[in-house]
């Protein structure tokens, strides 16, 4: 039997088999072509081009001129970079463990056989799927000094009413408050997929064991979950430390420098002054920024978290 | 026995209801003020309006200028959409079911653009838009998401590793060509991905601020998002046509939302899980 198919086989092969992929190919090539011409021209060159444009004065206007390390050694004589540094870092600081701790609680709370938990996952990612221009100047008007709502329960409770967002104090911590209330949704979901991977049999185990849902969840869920988790706080933090519509909605920077995150004063560096060399320099920074967190957070976070699933 | 499990299953649905009230208040007292007249802005803080009135939405619809933005936005966001889906439903097939050389470094270099953020290309994509003579356009603002992104090739093309080979080579035998099997075969099969696609495209460009901020300035060219923000600067804001120009702004995707809900889910979840 298998001498008579053997040459049927070896005969056809070498006929077709050359033509059909170099026809593979070229379709190939041709399928990816205007995706790889959209990521040319505007992820590829851009991103090389800011590296370079980072060591030039440039206008717009007129043509680039290398200045060397001089963006970067201005940019760190700069107070208010040096501001925005910091109020970015210290957005996500807050932001990142608040929002991704909250949202596991309630991924928690969700995670159970429930007959509506379809319409109750899809009403907690409301505000994500809003814009950020406009739930920024929702929560603007609730926060108005005047007549807003949120002042309106603290008089009615015999307090005073709060600056909230003209104080330079307060301006930054409401900004990060409505950061984490329109991404909590988001990361409900995201964790709600990890738990409900865990495996049902480890908590019948455990209730057999005479373990309480308290002992469950540090016992089970948090070892069960840790790579979501950390896995949701690396992707959380990369996402915040980028913020922008929001800060730029509500308060845009102000007042003072107090909401001026780093990449609202990049964007006005580049075009509201036209230091675009600076602008693109900004833009390394930001990006190394990002690598050195990420790395950071791996090193120190990532060795404590079970892999074993 | 039944009894207990049942009350604290009531009790699990009140508390999980409450939850959701505090946190969608915001937007119930959004749509409260922009039903509101004027002077009971300023004066009651009830949820439910003593006067309903859509004088607020004529406002905003006209002479705030929103029709404009929201027929804008629709055009830029979903052409933008229509571009993403073709091209990386193209790209993610080749990717995942095609052979040919420096296929998986290609790849791999789109993964690795993914974690740059959106700074570093601004201003150099600004540039070749400028030298295109493409500022102030509808085409400015499309072109550069047109052709699609890594993340939604990368969807793709998870979406068509996980389809049979037999089917790949089935299709090979009855003599179609690579193209054929994708447009005829493959990409019918693709349907789910590409709804998830394309509600995640749809939300991030109906949403997105920083490119159409740089790249328009005439109003007749404003997106939502852009003509919204003007506001902020506004001394003496009427609150309640402001309200309803935000309702407006977000309703589409409230709606979309809910007729699409699963592929949102599952777009979260991809975004997050294999980023």
């Amino acid at each position: 039997m298998g001498t008579t198919i053997q040459p049927v086989t070896h005969v056809s092969m070498p006929k077709r088999a050359p033509k059909k992929r170099w026809r593979q190919w070229v379709t190939g090539y041709s399928m990816i072509l205007p995706n790889f011409i959209g990521f040319f021209i505007f992820m590829l060159i851009p991103i090389i081009a800011t590296i370079g444009l980072g060591f030039t004065e440039w206008d717009l206007v007129n043509d680039p001129r290398w200045v060397g390390l001089a963006n970067y050694k201005h940019l760190f004589k700069d107070r208010i970079f040096w501001l925005s540094f910091k109020k970015t870092i210290w957005f996500t600081l807050i932001n990142v463990p608040v929002q991704s701790f909250l949202a596991l609680l309630i991924a928690v709370l969700l995670n159970r056989k429930l007959k509506a938990l379809n319409l109750f996952r899809t009403l907690f990612i409301i505000p994500w799927v809003c814009m950020s221009v406009a739930v920024g100047l929702t929560w603007t008007w609730l926060f108005n000094t005047q007549f807003g709502y949120i002042n309106h329960v603290l008089t009615s409770l015999g307090l005073e009413r709060i600056g909230w967002l003209t104080s330079d104090k307060l301006a930054l911590y409401a900004v990060i408050f409505v950061n984490i209330w329109q991404y909590l949704g988001w990361h409900i979901i995201l964790l709600l997929a990890g738990l409900q991977i865990v495996p049902q049999e480890l908590y019948e185990a455990a209730t057999v064991d005479g373990a309480n849902n308290w002992m469950k969840f540090w016992k089970i869920t948090i070892p069960m979950i840790s790579p979501f988790f950390f896995f949701d706080l690396v992707v959380n933090m990369i996402m915040t430390l980028q913020i922008f519509d929001l800060p730029f909605a509500m308060t845009n920077g102000g007042p003072g420098n107090a909401t001026r995150v780093f990449n609202l004063y990049l964007y006005q560096k580049g075009f509201s002054f036209l230091l675009m060399g600076e602008a693109c320099s900004m833009g390394v920074v930001l990006f190394v920024l990002i690598m050195v967190a990420t790395f950071l957070v791996f090193k120190f976070l990532g060795s404590r978290v079970n892999y074993e699933m | 026995m039944e009894k207990t499990i049942s009350a604290k299953r009531l009790l699990l649905y009140l508390l999980i209801i409450g939850i959701l009230f505090l946190y969608l208040f915001p937007l119930f007292w959004q749509l409260s003020t922009s039903l509101k007249e004027s002077d009971e802005v300023f004066s009651g803080y009830n949820l439910i309006p003593k006067k309903v009135t859509w004088k607020n939405y004529r406002i905003a619809w006209s002479q705030f200028n929103v029709k404009r933005y929201l027929l804008n936005t629709i055009l830029v966001s979903s052409i933008i959409m229509l571009g993403t889906l073709i091209c990386c439903s193209m790209a993610g097939f080749a990717f995942g079911q095609l052979q040919f050389p420096g296929r998986d470094f290609l790849f791999f270099l789109y993964l690795g653009t993914m974690m740059v953020p959106g700074a570093v290309t601004l201003i150099p994509s600004y540039y070749i838009i400028l030298r295109l003579n493409m500022a102030n356009t509808f085409a400015g603002l499309i072109l550069p998401f047109f052709f699609g992104s890594a993340f939604g090739t990368f969807l793709l093309r998870q979406f068509y590793m996980t389809l049979p080979k037999d089917l790949f080579e089935a299709a090979t035998i009855d003599g179609a060509g690579y193209f054929q099997i994708w447009l005829k075969v493959m990409f019918p099969l693709s349907k789910p991905a590409v709804a998830t696609l394309g509600v995640m495209t749809l939300v991030q460009h109906w949403n997105s601020l920083l490119w159409p901020l740089v790249i328009t300035q005439s109003p007749a060219l404003k997106v939502l998002a852009v003509g919204l923000s003007d506001f902020r600067l506004f001394r003496n804001i009427q609150w309640n046509s402001l309200m309803a120009a935000v309702m407006i702004a977000i309703l589409p995707m409230l709606l979309i939302l809910f007729f699409a809900q699963k592929y949102f889910v599952k777009g979260i979840q991809f975004s997050g899980i294999n980023r």
